[in-house]
This record gives C-alpha cells, structure tokens and sequence, in this order.
C-alpha cells in the first residue's frame, strides 16, 4: 500500500511542477502528522493533499478527504505557518487524486479552506 | 456544470412551481440543498445519490449545489426528487436539456424506482397554469394526472425510463386509459329502512336541500346516527368543479385511493369526539387538510356532540361561516377550502332521558347545565335547524311499513337544488346556506304575514341577528322544495319551527 501512495506522490510532485509550482516540501512531517506536498503557486502557499486509488470500489479518491481529514490539515498548516515564522500568508488547500491505473492526475484547486 | 429543472410543491391544498437549479465545482465532493427544504426535501440527498448509482449513472464526485427558488416559499415533501436527479444528471453533461421544459414530480427508491406522491393533481395543475406542457410523473399518478386537461402527462416507473424517454430514445408510455370509475354499488343507508321519525327525515330533506347545518337531540337509541347516516342517499350529485376541488383536498391528503379518478361522491365524514382542533381544522408541521376539508362539498357529521372538547368545536367557528380556513404555521400560513353542511347529534341530558315521554331523566339540574355548556352560543348560532328525535312507540319498531326511499327524497333536493343553482347564477354561490346578507335581501322576501310571524318570532325567542337570518335562509329553501318563487308564510312558519327547542 505504501509504495502505491508513494509512487502517486512522486507523479503528484513531477505534475505540480510541470504547472510551474515550486515544491517546498514532500512530507513535510511534525508531532501531529504529515502534509503530503507544501507547495508554492506564485505568491500563494499550496497545501496539497495526494489521494491515490487503484479503483473507485470503495469509494473516489475525492471522497476519501472527509471532514476529519480537512480538520486535520487545516490544523498542520497552522502549524507549518507558525514553525516558519510567516506572518499572514496567503494560502490554499488542493486536493490532487492519481489513479493508480492510468495515470490520470486530477487537481482540485482550493478544495476546502 | 449548472442546469435548471422545474418540480413541484404543494402549499395547502394548491401546488407550486418549484426552479431546481443545480450547480457542480471542481471541489471535495458534498452534496447541499439550500432554499428552504423540509426534512423530507434533505433527506433526497441520499435517495438521489443512491437511486442514481443504481440507474448505472455515476453521482458526480464534485461539490453539488442544489437551490430550490423561490426561495422564501417552504419546500416540502419527496417528491422533487425526480426534478433533482434529472438536474443532477443534465448539469453533470450526462442529459442533454430538454428543448422544451418539462415539469419533473416524483419520489425515488433507492434502486432508481419511481413512487407515486400525494397531491399530484393540484401539481399537475400548477404546473399547466404556470405554461408548463410536459409533466413527467410516477406511473401509479398518472391516472390521477390525467384528469386535468391541456397538458401532456408522461408516466414513468423508474429514473432510467425517465432519463430514456427524456433523452429520446424510448417512446414515452401511454397514460393508461382512465376506467369510468365504477359506481362501486355499496349499499348506502337508504331512508326507507328508517321506520317512522317523519319530522326528523322532513328536516333532513330541507337541510340537504339548502345546504343548512342540522343538530338532532333525543334520547339514545331513537335514531340519530342511522338518520344521518343516509345522509348522503339525499344529497345532489357534485358539479365537475365541485368535484374537483374536493379529489385536490383528498389528492394532498394523501388520501386519494391510488388509480382512482375523481371523487364524485360528496364525501360524508363522520370524526370521532376524541378529534383534536387539529385533526379538525387541519394543520400539523407539514399541515395536511382537516376533517372540515376533507368533508368540503359534502357532510361532516359530530356524533354526540357534547362529548367533543370545547377547543375543537370552537374551531369550527370560521369555517362554517367562511367555507374556508386559514392555518398559520411558522413557515406559512394555508388556506383550505371548507364548506360542508354540519351534520350533529347529541342527547338532551347525561343520561338521555330528559325529554323522553315516559322514562324518567335522573340527571341533576347541574349535570343537565354543565353538560348543555358544552355547546356554545356562537356555535348553536350557526346551526340552522334543530330537530328533536324521539323514542318510536311499540307500534312503530314492530311495523313492517317501509319509509320513503332515498331516491324520491333526492328527486326533491335535486329540483330545489337546480332552482337554487339557477337563482345564484354569477353570485359565486350554490345554495341558499351560502347566501350573504346582501343576497338574502335580494331573494328572502316574505309576504306581509310572514314578517309579522317573524317580528313575534324575534322577540319570543330572543333571536340574534345570525338566527334572523338562518330562518330567512332555511324559509328559502322550503319555498324552493315546493317549487314557489315567493316565501310564504306557511314556509316561514316552518322555519321557525326548527328553530324552536325546549333546550336552548
């Protein structure tokens, strides 16, 4: 399972940079958990969440980023922010979903906030 | 990414146009209803979820948005779900719009199958007046729908023979052809079983033949419930308008039998005294017709009348003068029509016996008062004739002789009926209880003797201006039985005879 996560997050961060985003982190990591990719688009922090699904059977990959989990990176984010000493960045929150079959990418710019 | 379809919502007894506009983001996927939606509205979100994945059409995994405009009226009920699933559908690219716009109406199983709804024909009919020409609704509703005319009913029985028919590539179903409703032939009460009691059925007859509410007292056992019970064997069939409005009241009342065409019997309802001012007058949070409603264009009979509590009495202050009533909820506030002739029956004391000839009454003077406040005066106001039923002698219960049958009585209603019909010709009202003091003026004119029996009358039994009236009306109707233009004081003097009871 791990290794097919890990193989969409290296096709999540080569599409996040071929659209031109700065990657700051991969796995950016604290006492609380894990932010898949920290980004820069522009001006504008991305925190990206990587969803990958070999099928839909359970579920799309879009659905699996519930509540908890919007609660969660909001919480991280915070976190990053203050840990790097930021004052009043501006930011967002992206879902990225890759279907581990094709291939396909598919970005949700400001999923949640 | 954004569609419109159109729905339906019933408020009281009239439905709605109701725009569904649905709109899909590139965001996590959600589903919300915004625009006043009751329960059962939410409660779509996950029918219509389900129904469509079990259609084989995919639920779009994006942030759903549905808006129900206008968005200040309450939407209630299930039966925009169709309207939502075909929103969904068309804003997901999976549809293409209809050229012409369609009315959707209907509840979703969760495997995709359409289930009728209540109110369909007062939709349907909202839907006409509101230019819609297409109507797509559930199979078991569209004999229903059927009876109203200028629109094109299209029957369905699941989401995916929706979405087929809608796309164009199946055939819309026929509407089944509607079955001339079989008079079923159950035996109504029929006069002619009632043995003797020839004043009470002669009262009977005037009250049916005007429309005019009647209270019967006597003791038990001598009759009351069986006399109003063949009630309705006198009563003039129902106009087409007539019938109409009552099959909208019983259609949003759910209680409209599934397939049946309109209701063409006058309905006769007889509640029980435990009814709540409620269930009378109609209301609840999602408020449904009351028993005065569901007896409009025909009778609504109170059995033992004291019994009932005093609040649900009082409530039928309003309709009886009216013929309509207005529930206010915190939502809206509903208007159902309610015209009814009041049928009701009641003892002269506790135990029945006060003005029995031969048995002895053993109810105090306290229990007969506190028994007869029951009743009030306002309310007594509005009863038009007072018949006493006694107990039949030996003679009477043992004979074989059969009453008058139905039918001839209702030969007489009937005439007096029309000639009233023809008499109210563009004054909006059909009989003489309806008639307004402008329109007793006009047509309750008695003779020079008359009025002097009227002036006596007044005084002697301390008539209210209400009760002045309701002898005019009732007078009217008994010149009518008799097929005479003029009232006369013979027709007076009968009026006013109903009028006279020991009990009040």
């Amino acid at each position: 399972m791990r290794k097919i996560g890990g193989e969409g997050e290296e096709r999540a961060a080569r599409f996040l940079k071929r659209l031109g985003y700065e990657i700051l982190h991969r796995n950016w990591r604290c006492r609380r958990g894990e932010i898949d990719i920290i980004a820069r688009d522009g001006k504008t922090l991305v925190f990206t969440e990587v969803k990958t699904r070999r099928s839909t059977s359970r579920g799309t990959p879009e659905e699996a980023v519930d509540r908890k989990k919007q609660e969660k990176l909001r919480l991280l984010a915070r976190y990053y922010i203050h840990e790097t000493g930021m004052t009043a960045p501006v930011y967002r929150f992206d879902v990225l979903t890759v279907d581990a079959k094709s291939g396909e990418i598919k970005l949700l710019k400001s999923a949640f906030s | 990414m954004f569609a419109r379809v159109y729905g339906c919502t019933i408020a009281g007894v009239e439905g709605k146009m109701v725009d569904v506009e649905v709109f899909l983001s590139s965001q996590l996927p959600s589903f919300d209803i915004v625009g006043l939606p009751d329960t059962a509205v939410k409660e779509a979100r996950d029918r219509v979820r389900a129904a469509l994945k079990n259609s084989s059409f995919r639920f779009p995994p994006q942030r759903v948005v549905v808006n129900l405009a206008p968005a200040d009226v309450k939407k209630e009920g299930p039966q925009l779900d169709l309207a939502l699933a075909m929103g969904i559908l068309q804003a997901d690219g999976k549809l293409a719009a209809p050229t012409a716009p369609w009315a959707f109406i209907g509840e979703l199983a969760l495997d995709g199958a359409l289930r009728p709804v209540r109110g369909v024909l007062a939709m349907v009919l909202a839907a006409r007046d509101a230019g819609y020409r297409n109507i797509m609704l559930p199979l078991a509703n569209a004999e229903e729908a059927s009876l109203v005319t200028g629109v094109h009913v299209v029957p369905a029985t699941s989401l995916k023979e929706a979405v087929a028919v809608i796309s164009g590539e199946q055939p819309p179903t026929a509407v089944p052809r509607r079955k001339r409703q079989q008079r079923k032939n159950e035996q109504k009460a029929d006069f002619k079983n009632v043995k003797g009691q020839e004043s009470a059925k002669r009262a009977l007859e005037v009250a049916a033949a005007g429309g005019h509410n009647v209270l019967m007292i006597g003791p038990p056992g001598s009759g009351k419930t069986m006399l109003a019970r063949c009630v309705p064997s006198i009563l003039p069939p129902m106009t087409e308008e007539e019938s109409l409005e009552t099959t909208k009241i019983y259609s949003a009342a759910g209680l409209l039998v599934e397939n049946s065409g309109l209701i063409s019997e006058r309905p006769f309802r007889s509640p029980h005294h435990s009814l709540t001012p409620a269930a009378l007058c109609g209301g609840g949070r999602n408020p449904r017709p009351g028993e005065v409603s569901l007896a409009h264009n025909g009778a609504l009979f109170l059995d033992e009348l004291p019994e009932f509590r005093r609040e649900t009495l009082e409530v039928l202050r309003q309709p009886l003068e009216e013929g309509f009533i207005t529930v206010t909820r915190l939502q809206a506030a509903y208007t159902y029509p309610s015209r009814f002739m009041l049928l009701a029956s009641m003892n002269p004391c506790p135990c029945g016996m006060l003005s029995d000839a031969e048995k002895e009454c053993v109810c105090s003077a306290g229990q007969i008062y506190s028994y007869r406040r029951k009743i009030s005066g306002p309310l007594l106001d509005r009863i038009d004739l007072f018949v006493e039923v006694t107990r039949l002698r030996y003679d009477e219960v043992a004979g074989t002789g059969q009453g008058e049958p139905s039918s001839a009585i209702a030969a007489r209603v009937g005439k007096a009926r029309s000639l009233q019909a023809a008499r109210f010709a563009g004054h909006g009202i059909k009989c003489n209880a309806e008639m307004l003091p402008r329109h007793i003026q006009q047509f309750c004119k008695p003779d020079a003797a008359g009025r002097d029996l009227l002036r006596q009358a007044f005084s002697r039994l301390h008539l209210s201006a209400r009760a002045y009236d309701r002898i005019l009306k009732v007078a009217r109707t008994i010149a009518d039985l008799d097929g005479e233009e003029d009232i006369r004081t013979k027709h007076i003097a009968e009026a006013i005879s109903y009028r006279q009871t020991e009990f009040f």
